[in-house]
């Protein structure tokens, strides 16, 4: 008898399941990239200079493979990496010291706050751009200019994430720990490291993601090697198709190392305060990098 | 009703005293926080990178005086602040059909999952330089990419809006058999409206750096054309003066208008007080 209840369903079979199918999740994403496939191929459509999906990922696949563009250039894909990823690597790691420095600096001390504050809300004001500029008059072409532009577009968010950290441990909970005569070290376990790392790993996040931008930047204008000059390289030699090429192997780079790694570790980091969020809330938090450098 | 009146005397006073000691330890902070950046860039310019390559503070005080009055200023500000505004008026037009979509479907919400996860991290030079390919040197391109890079987090804002509206007034409105229309009408927008504009405050800061930076690649007037000429021409007071009017009237913006409107849209619901 049951069973006669459930064949019916079960007999629309492949009908039944192409439906359930196309109403699902990861339909719904494979649709939005066709989506985005047929937009792009529209503009190229229209805009003759601008090269299509198919072109882009030809030029591509000789680019990665290393074979011969129009047999002239030699494909180069590696190489651009290697050279950005160490300037990228020192620059973020340098702009995470210093604006941990900063960061406690100023957090710790109402002096210091009311003193530097607004120099720091200019530095978080200032686009990458400028940087790139000054460091190339500054120090002219090379690595230091890339570097040093990577590190002051990163490191007032930074600092700024540090001092939320700092002046987010709640107020009840000290006095509470304080008049329970809780240890230093359960304080430190339990109070002052689970506030200040979700902080940190925020700020690490902005770091990254500005620093991968200022040093795309600095490249583009100081440098002879690197990703963001090959995408120059490409742009300057009319070649539109190798500059769109390398802007999506530059925004894959970011986004699989903002979504596979940053995006965990900040969950994690944050799991004690965010728990119930819902799902859309937890997405305005991810995306709201609202005060990024670009 | 006597009792609340009685009340309101006294605290309305406290109130105001209240206020105006607000007022004065803001403006100390000002003057503080003012004095300390002016002292940082001082000292920085005398004694560590060198008054040639970080001109003092007076120097570029002259200069942007000498910007402002020879109507430079408004000429350039103008069109960006033009191009701004339309920017972020395309992102309201887009974001609101994709954001509603996304609030009451779960289908779109996966749809646009991607998208608007991604758009966040896409480094903004992608867009200057795509902009200046596809549309070469125009004013779209600006405004172009405003709207891009504002569009998700007026669309994120929208569905996170529709999630709060409150279903009793939903409910309510169907058993009095409105129509769907009218619902959106009265009881949707009015709710997901101050919601759609805190997603244009908190793209803010992102969008106009994305701007400029689109001016500096391809545009002929603007602020970040300016700050392109004067580093062809190796000024950095020049530079320097033009970021920062750029950066101070931002701050401005977004301080006192911005974040006023937010709170008048907001007025109906004291217990957001974003």
């Amino acid at each position: 008898m049951s069973r006669a209840l459930v064949t019916p369903s079960a007999s629309e079979g492949p009908l039944a399941s192409i439906g359930r199918f196309l109403r699902s999740d990861l339909f719904a994403r494979l649709a939005s990239y066709l989506f985005l496939l047929a937009v792009w191929q529209l503009v190229a459509l229209y805009e003759d200079r601008f090269p299509g999906p198919a072109e882009v990922f030809g030029f591509l696949w000789i680019e990665v493979t290393g074979g011969r563009h129009g047999g002239v250039v030699r494909g180069e894909f590696l190489g651009p990496f290697a050279a950005t990823l160490p300037r990228f690597s020192l620059g973020v790691a340098i702009s995470m010291v210093l604006g941990v420095m900063t960061g406690v600096a100023i957090g710790g001390s109402k002096l210091a706050e009311a003193l530097l504050k607004d120099t720091l809300l200019v530095l978080v004001a200032l686009p990458a751009i400028i940087w790139a500029f000054l460091t190339q008059m500054w120090l002219g072409l090379g690595d230091d200019a890339v570097v040093i532009t990577t590190f002051l577009s990163a490191f007032p968010f930074v600092a700024v994430n540090v001092i939320q950290g700092i002046q987010a441990i709640p107020r009840d909970l000290r006095r509470m720990s304080g008049a329970y005569h809780v240890s230093r070290y359960r304080r430190l376990r339990h109070m002052q490291i689970p506030a200040v790392t979700g902080y940190l790993f925020a700020g690490f996040r902005f770091a990254v993601i500005i620093g991968w931008n200022a040093v795309l930047l600095g490249e583009w204008f100081s440098a002879s090697d690197g990703v963001g000059w090959r995408s120059r390289y490409w742009y300057d030699a009319n070649r539109y198709k190798g500059f769109v090429g390398w802007v999506i192997l530059f925004i894959g780079f970011i986004v699989l190392l903002d979504r596979l790694v940053l995006v965990r570790l900040q969950r994690r980091a944050f799991r004690w305060r965010d728990a119930q969020l819902s799902e859309t809330e937890r997405q305005a938090e991810e995306i709201d990098v609202g005060t990024t450098g670009a | 009703m006597s009792s609340t009146t009685a009340e309101r005397g006294p605290r309305g006073t406290a109130h105001l005293s209240l206020a105006g000691r607000r007022r004065v330890r803001a403006v100390a902070g000002l003057v503080i926080g003012v004095g300390g950046f002016l002292l940082v860039w001082t000292l920085l310019s005398e004694f560590v990178v060198g008054e040639f390559l970080l001109p003092p503070p007076l120097e570029i005080g002259q200069v942007m005086w000498k910007i402002v009055r020879s109507g430079a200023f408004i000429h350039h500000f103008v069109p960006t602040i033009l191009r701004l505004g339309y920017g972020f008026a395309l992102a309201l037009l887009i974001g609101f059909p994709v954001g509603y979509l996304m609030g009451t479907s779960r289908w779109w919400r996966a749809f646009f999952h991607d998208i608007v996860m991604v758009a966040g991290s896409i480094p903004g030079i992608t867009y200057a330089v795509m902009a200046l390919v596809v549309l070469g040197i125009s004013i779209l391109g600006p405004v172009i990419s405003v709207g891009l890079v504002s569009m998700p987090y007026v669309a994120i804002n929208v569905a996170e809006g529709l999630d709060s509206v409150d279903r009793r007034l939903v409910q309510m409105s169907d058993a009095f058999e409105r129509r769907r229309p009218s619902v959106v009408r009265h009881v949707l927008i009015p709710s997901v409206a101050p919601f759609a504009f805190a997603g244009v405050r908190l793209s803010f800061a992102l969008a106009w750096k994305v701007e400029q930076l689109t001016e500096v690649f391809g545009s002929s007037s603007g602020v970040g054309f300016q700050i392109r000429s004067e580093f062809e021409d190796f000024s950095i007071p020049g530079m320097l003066a033009w970021v920062l009017l750029f950066i101070a009237f931002m701050i401005l913006v977004e301080r006192f208008l911005l974040a006023r409107l937010e709170r008048y849209l907001f007025r109906w619901r004291p217990e957001e007080k974003r």
